[in-house]
């Protein structure tokens, strides 16, 4: 018997195609779209990550306390050896160092004396160390307007507003003067690689970008790190896991007076992004909860349609003796069947959507003025358990209820009317 | 005894304490100076050490070169009137301060650049009377009122103990117009120099921020020998 | 006419299809309504927070000001213009002033900006009504961000230091009078809010200002008295480039449920194609060209999506309504990553906005109501009539 369906589904393409496509898009669109709304949250936090705090973040007491100034006279001093442990203690973890540092950017003319000179703020990220996740996390390729990414040392990346309200182009020197972290005064030369664009227009008027070993030259920081970032595995973030890390490295930690002992924080715990995130999540479920509605009505009338387009094929079975509930009982099988083969290519296929798009990412900046920027314009799909069976809810039921009320009619009318369809 | 005790109690006039002003813009201020000094910042975590040599010819022109520590030997620093360059050896660069960056502070010390380069004399920006006489450190002081005449004293106002023997500050208060106090200088370590009393150590306090201040040690210094006057020229950063 | 009207009894008379393909399409127009109305609300909200906390509509500003770098700040101050005098007379613009300062909080040193705001003004909604002196107090105004960073509550004082036109250093206590909310960060952060006349008279600068924040109706559109003009464009740089981000997303969302919805209308039309063979052969032998009935077929499933705007209205007009009056609330960490978003989001349906996305409806269930019908005109006639399509 179900055989016996199978064979009808598959040779007989005219009837049981449509409603496979039927399922099988409506079921790919669902899994697509969760798969879409949690990869923009993952955006969100990506972008927060990457930019302002981590997965982890470990600071001294006294700089987490007076964070939004980003104090470096407060910095981590033997930093190396506070990474050693937290690579020892925490393996999987890729913990990599950043500064935020400000200062004036003095712009040589061709004498070597001041042509003009601004006010900057700086980030420095590890950039030239081998294997360093650091240029795809701030999307540096992507930002570039013109120019290059760090190479080498004793290169800087400049704010595109910057560039162009001083005049500044890819190869040119330019100096760094500010102060150390000591507050001792600093000079340095430095190569513009590139010219980037931020998306924000403060960081876009006066934002500079340093590898991190120049940066500590330049700020008297070696050894020392204003924050240091940690990325969970495949940069992948758990809250649970984030958690976990922090409470036990902040135990160790405990006991120790020193205000300048190091102390752990968390994405969750920074900038509001528990409450956001929770918020977000809801939202998108209730989104995702509408979807489903919409597609099972969209099933219920393809059920529903798929029933009425064979009432001639009934008369005709019902004719060679079938008994009606059988009848019923075999166009609900099918149904299922085909709902069953709907969801699977579906969920197959919106898996395959995500992955791709999880993997390159869909760029919506060419249909923006601003082409490249360091905010991500690109839209990524993120994979979980719950797509391998969200859309097979509705594609399996609905489809089931719908053929459930339309095959109702086998009942209602009697043979010899459905016999007459035949014509 | 009463005419005595009159005589003594006769309100010091401005004229004295103007007179006090002449004596120790005599001893502190030269045509010309050579100083070589060491410089203590305490910071929060860590004190810092810097010495340097400056000449400084009247009050609009000085040059400073730092010494020590390595990170900062070499880098020299112009002023000519208003306007101020920079130079650093790590960089061959020549670099511009302009007016607004005067106002920041001086290697994160309590002092910024313009508190070190305003070298007017004292006469020359303010009104001083005397309103009694202290002991600090065990010597005799006047106290002395000080009131700007100018109107671009970076302090209007300051109250200053004088050594009324050798005719030094030995400590200061800088007040802002309100009269809020914004700076302490006690001054110490007296010495003679070239027939003039000198203080050879002091220290500044920002006292509205808590710390221990900047303290500004002189190891030798002289005074009124020519400096040639190349020394006060761009080309002289690049030597 | 008799096409469209034919159109209309049929469907009308197609009974349960018909009712599920409009309930699919309604809920999709209704729900992209709301989306696009809760977008659109808050990119003008946002913009609307910016102008009402910040820019203003438009501003002037002093030849030498830049307002992303503080050291220009010392020298960007002027005369008001002359020119402006009639606007600021009429309440449609209002100067403001800025200069450098220290705070010292707990004996710690902080530089921000202090500025001058007329307390009489009602450009801004900087609460500058309490900036007016009361028992010889100097009050100022705070942000949130602001009291955060200083530790500081209504009513403490706060040890403010700063110099005048000539540099000479003052410094006093000053009290904080309000502590306002805003979700702009860039009248907040770093900064605070001081009467013009205190600070006139603190800094000797009579009748001097750095910017001047102007509303819509302010006449001036162009560089003025030397000061050059800002329009409101300009002074909304990031609200737009996160217009355009969210946008994209909407889009996509769009294109999601507009799929899931002419599924089912081409599903409909596929089917009422094949049942209905003979009525077509009997449309062409009354004289119909074959492209006649193709016409037929596209405009009863377009119909789909006119009554579906029709029903979408009746039920998703007291929805969408109540929910302009609700909102959606918002926690408030958006403010604090700098976005200009407030406590709840309310939608704004902007006519142009549902205008798009009716039309887009209505054309591609046009699109997919035609694709299986043209084949209709292809067929033998002959075979048709005999109900005989493939």
């Amino acid at each position: 018997m179900f055989s016996f369906i199978c064979k009808g589904i598959i040779r007989d393409r005219k009837r049981s195609l449509l409603p496979v496509a039927v399922v099988t898009i409506g079921v790919m669109v669902v899994v697509f779209l969760d798969g879409l709304m949690g990869g923009m949250m993952d955006n969100m936090v990506r972008m927060t990550a990457n930019f302002q705090t981590g997965h982890l973040k470990v600071m001294t007491r006294a700089y987490a306390a007076d964070e939004a100034q980003k104090p470096n006279d407060l910095a981590l001093l033997g930093s190396g050896e506070v990474m050693e442990q937290l690579h020892r203690d925490y393996p999987a973890v890729d913990w990599t160092p950043r500064i935020f540092f400000g200062g004036l950017l003095d712009i040589p003319d061709e004498h070597g004396e001041t042509k003009a000179q601004g006010p900057v703020t700086g980030q420095a990220v590890d950039l030239l160390s081998k294997g360093s996740q650091e240029p795809a996390r701030l999307g540096l390729e992507k930002a570039i307007t013109a120019g290059h990414i760090i190479t080498q040392p004793g290169e800087i990346l400049v704010s595109i507003d910057f560039a162009e309200s001083f005049g500044v182009k890819p190869g040119d020197r330019v100096t760094f003067f500010g102060s150390t972290m000591n507050g001792a005064m600093s000079f340095a030369n430095y190569h513009v690689a590139g010219i980037v664009r931020f998306g924000n227009s403060m960081l876009d008027r006066g934002g500079i970008i340093l590898d991190i070993a120049d940066a500590r030259l330049l700020l008297d920081m070696e050894d020392a790190a204003g924050e240091i970032f940690g990325f969970l595995p495949g940069d992948k973030y758990h809250n649970e896991q984030a958690e976990s890390i922090k409470t036990s490295f902040n135990n160790q930690q405990a006991d120790n007076p020193d205000a300048y002992a190091p102390v752990m924080t968390q994405l969750m715990d920074q900038d509001m992004m528990r409450q956001t995130l929770g918020y977000t999540d809801s939202m998108s479920f209730f989104m995702l909860l509408l979807l489903m509605v919409a597609l099972s009505i969209v099933l219920w009338n393809a059920g529903v349609l798929g029933g009425i387009r064979r009432y001639n094929e009934f008369g005709v079975r019902l004719a060679m003796g079938e008994v009606k509930r059988q009848l019923y009982r075999s166009l609900l099988t099918e149904s299922l069947v085909i709902g069953i083969i709907g969801s699977a290519v579906g969920t197959t296929l919106g898996l395959l959507i995500c992955l791709l798009l999880s993997r390159h990412g869909l760029d919506y900046s060419t249909v923006m003025k601003n082409i490249a920027m360091m905010i991500d314009p690109v839209i990524h799909a993120r994979i979980t358990p719950r797509m391998y069976y969200i859309g097979a809810i509705p594609g399996i039921l609905s489809m089931l209820v719908g053929t459930a009320l339309a095959g109702r009619t086998i009942y209602k009318r009697n043979t010899a009317l459905l016999f007459k369809e035949l014509d | 005894m009463g005419l005595v005790l009159g005589g003594l109690l006769l309100p010091l006039t401005a004229q004295d304490g103007n007179q006090i002003l002449r004596k120790i813009d005599r001893n502190m201020s030269a045509d010309s100076r050579i100083i070589e000094s060491t410089m203590i910042v305490h910071g929060k975590r860590n004190d810092r050490t810097i010495t340097s040599k400056s000449h400084t010819m009247g009050t609009g022109k000085a040059f400073t070169e730092y010494l020590s520590p390595a990170r900062e030997r070499g880098t020299k620093m112009l002023k000519l009137e208003k306007e101020m360059w920079v130079y650093s050896p790590a960089t061959d660069r020549t670099i511009m301060i302009s007016g607004h960056m005067l106002r920041q502070s001086v290697m994160g010390s309590d002092l910024s650049y313009e508190d070190m380069m305003d070298d007017r004399r004292y006469e020359d920006i303010y009104d001083a009377r005397v309103t009694g006489s202290e002991q600090v450190d065990g010597r005799t002081c006047h106290l002395l009122s000080l009131t700007a005449k100018v109107d671009d004293a970076a302090y209007p106002s300051q109250k200053m103990w004088v050594d009324s023997e050798r005719l030094i500050p030995l400590r200061a208060e800088l007040y802002a117009k309100s009269g809020q106090m914004l700076k302490q200088i006690t001054a110490g370590d007296v010495k003679q120099v070239e027939g003039r009393w000198f203080p050879m150590h002091m220290t500044y306090k920002d006292v509205l921020k808590e710390g221990k201040g900047t303290e500004w040690i002189i190891n030798t210094i002289s005074f009124n020998q020519s400096i040639p006057a190349n020394v006060f020229s761009k080309a002289s950063l690049r030597k | 006419m008799l096409i469209i009207r034919t159109a209309f009894k049929n469907i009308i008379g197609a009974g349960r299809a018909t009712r599920l393909n409009i309930a699919v399409l309604s809920f999709v127009l209704v729900i992209m309504t709301a989306y696009n109305g809760m977008l659109d609300g808050w990119i003008a909200e946002s913009r609307r927070d910016t102008i009402d906390w910040d820019a203003g509509w438009s501003q002037l500003w002093h030849p030498n000001y830049d307002k992303y770098d503080i050291f220009t700040l010392p020298d960007a101050h002027g005369k008001i213009p002359i020119q402006i005098d009639n606007a600021l007379q009429a309440g449609m613009a209002t100067p403001v002033l800025v200069i450098q300062a220290s705070v010292y909080p707990q004996g710690r040193m902080l530089n921000i900006q202090l500025k001058g705001i007329d307390p009489e003004q009602q450009i801004l909604k900087i609460p500058s009504l309490s900036l007016h002196s009361a028992g010889g107090e100097t009050p100022v105004v705070i942000g949130k961000r602001m009291a955060a960073t200083t530790n500081l509550k209504k009513g403490d004082r706060v040890m403010l230091r700063w110099r005048d036109r000539n540099g000479v250093f003052d410094a006093r206590e000053v009290q904080v009078a309000a502590i306002f909310e805003t979700t702009v960060g860039s009248a907040d952060a770093g900064q605070m809010w001081i009467a013009l006349d205190d600070l006139y008279a603190m800094t000797d600068m009579q009748g001097e200002a750095t910017y001047i924040v102007m509303q819509r109706e302010s006449p001036v559109s162009a560089d003025t008295g030397g000061w050059h003009f800002k329009d409101n464009d300009f002074l909304q740089t990031d609200n737009r480039i996160l217009e355009q981000s969210s946008r994209a997303e909407s889009v996509i969302i769009f294109t999601i449920l507009l799929t899931l919805a002419l599924l089912a209308v081409y599903d409909t039309q596929t089917l009422s194609i094949f049942r209905r063979q003979k009525e077509i052969g009997t449309y062409v032998a009354l004289g119909m060209t074959p492209r006649g009935v193709t016409t037929l077929f596209t405009i009863e499933g377009t119909t789909y999506s006119l009554f579906a705007a029709f029903f979408g209205a009746i039920w998703g007009a007291p929805l969408l309504y109540w929910f302009t009056k609700t909102g959606l609330p918002m926690p408030e960490a958006y403010g604090d990553i700098g976005m200009a978003v407030g406590d709840a989001m309310y939608p704004v349906y902007k006519l142009t906005t549902v205008a798009t996305t009716l039309l887009v409806v209505i054309f591609f269930s046009a699109l997919v109501s035609y694709l299986p019908a043209r084949k209709i005109a292809q067929q033998n006639m002959v075979l048709a009539l005999k109900g005989k399509i493939n």
